[in-house]
């Protein structure tokens, strides 16, 4: 029963409008829009937390327990934030008149109402999933390893890059799948950070907000668009954490502490 | 889906259902719930702290309203949303109770220097408005078209769901200039200033209110509209910078 209540809303969705007007649906202007909008916003967000968040997590992994207890508990603190409060301290943080506001002006950077406040509101909230799990995976490469590769001469960045880079690169990808997946449902705190204006900065979850009392259908045809989406990451996870279930990474959603796995 | 599936999810919808009504009997006399436009919030709540209030675009609203949102009463910034809400018989014949007017706001510090409606033509400027199908984004863009600046639509950086959004947006000092009711402008008056848009231009914003024809409470729903007619309503209400209802000849 609890099954069918958590299913019944999803095919919902689907049994209310017809295939073909959903396909019709998804071709109005705002809703094509609001594609480009969201996949160009949100595959910046992804290299962004790829290129920044995977020497973090092999920074945090690296350290004594303590110290990474105190960081991870720090970087999954956006990931428990409710959106509207990420949007509320995005402001308070990179707004006109927050704390580097003044900072951003005097280097003639103005982020309001731009596609880059977008990217910041998604890598805020996205980047905790791909880091912890990337931390996990991490954690989870055999020890001797590296150690081996160094006892053979490997420096610290040729570990990292043919080494632990490898071995962990399945978790990496379950991580990176459910961050994309996190950041293109990003709402509340893109609609408080950046507005929503169409070709700009309303991504598909911001259209369906606008849509909703406008039409109907056009709502319902993101909303299924969205869910197709969200459906395929969930998927490529479960492969992804099958395809490296070889290697001893605990699974993504298992709390990343060194004993779990 | 089975039959007995459908019926078990229903059981769990009816458990949540009657754990929340229960809590909510418990409380008293049930008060009045009223679906009132945004640009209403502070006025509504000073005249009379006690029903539930549910401030938002009046088109949101109205979706709301037309999806069963257990409302007694709706008060809309436009008669559009009433009047539509009426022809498909879900409120009673509905009532204008005040009207307004449009202003630009700019933040204190004026980053754009923005003194006339028209610098919004001239000078590089960052204009947050209320979504068109949100009553003051219509007004907006009849204001716009009537002083011939409808050019500037293009340096729109963001289309909010209601009024209070393009305020929030203005006063923070993220947008350099917003139009919306100068009602709107009154609460934040130390973090905004008002740029005046002349007579001419202004459209005629009349504020609409109606009992939901569904309501159990409407009687009280009814006396809540008289109250609000009343003296003491409309003493508030023009408190709040809001204008008399005007005369039905044109």
């Amino acid at each position: 029963m609890a099954l069918a209540f958590l299913v019944l809303p999803v095919v919902a969705i689907f049994a209310r409008v017809p295939p073909g007007e959903l396909l019709s649906a998804l071709g109005t202007e705002a809703a094509k829009d609001a594609l480009v909008v969201t996949v160009k916003t949100n595959l910046v967000s992804m290299a962004l937390i790829l290129a920044f968040g995977t020497p973090a997590a092999y920074w945090i992994a690296t350290r004594e327990p303590r110290l990474r207890d105190v960081v991870v508990t720090l970087v999954e603190l956006p990931l428990v934030l409710p959106p509207a409060v990420a949007g509320i301290g995005l402001l308070a943080a990179f707004g006109r008149l927050g704390l580097l506001g003044g900072t951003m002006d005097a280097l003639g950077i103005d982020i309001a109402f731009t596609q880059t406040a977008v990217v910041l509101a998604v890598t805020f909230v996205a980047s905790p999933f791909y880091v912890r799990t990337a931390v996990a995976a991490f954690e989870a490469v055999d020890p001797a390893l590296p150690a081996a590769a160094r006892t053979l001469g490997a420096g610290p960045g040729r570990v990292f890059f043919r080494v632990a880079l490898p071995l962990a690169a399945g978790g990496l990808g379950a991580g990176a799948a459910l961050a994309f997946a996190r950041g293109i449902g990003e709402f509340g705190a893109t609609i408080m950070f950046a507005g929503s204006l169409e070709g700009r900065t309303q991504t598909l979850s911001l259209a369906i907000y606008e849509q909703f009392d406008l039409d109907f259908d056009v709502a319902l045809a993101i909303s299924a668009l969205l869910v197709i989406v969200s459906g395929t990451v969930l998927l490529s996870v479960k492969l992804l954490t099958r395809w490296r279930s070889g290697s001893t990474t605990p699974i993504p959603f298992a709390p990343s502490t060194r004993t779990s796995s | 889906m089975s039959h007995r599936l459908a019926s078990l999810v229903l059981a769990l919808v009816v458990t949540a259902f009657a754990a929340t009504a229960a809590s909510a009997r418990t409380t008293a006399a049930s008060p009045l719930t009223i679906y009132a436009a945004a640009s209403l919030t502070q006025v509504f709540k000073v005249l009379d702290p006690a029903p539930n209030y549910s401030f938002a675009g009046s088109n949101a609203l109205e979706t709301q309203i037309r999806n069963g949102a257990p409302a007694d009463i709706f008060a809309s910034a436009a008669p559009l949303n009433t009047q539509r809400l009426y022809k498909a018989g879900i409120v009673d014949k509905p009532v204008t109770f005040t009207a307004n007017r449009l202003a630009l706001i700019v933040p204190k510090s004026n980053p754009a220097g923005i003194r006339s409606i028209y610098d919004l033509r001239s000078k590089p400027v960052k204009l947050v408005v209320a979504a068109p199908a949100v009553p003051v984004g219509g007004y907006t863009l009849t204001v716009l078209r009537r002083m011939g600046l409808s050019g500037v639509l293009s340096k729109v950086v963001s289309r909010e769901s209601d009024v209070k959004a393009v305020t929030g947006k203005v006063a923070l000092g993220q947008a350099d200039a917003g139009f919306v009711y100068v009602t709107d402008a009154r609460p934040v008056s130390d973090q905004v200033t008002v740029v005046r848009i002349p007579a001419w231009a202004q459209p005629r914003v009349r504020y609409e209110i109606a009992v939901v024809s569904k309501s159990p409470n409407k009687a009280a729903a009814r006396a809540w509209i008289t109250m609000l007619q009343s003296a003491r309503g409309q003493t508030a209400l023009e408190n709040a910078g809001f204008l008399p209802v005007p005369k039905p000849s044109t």
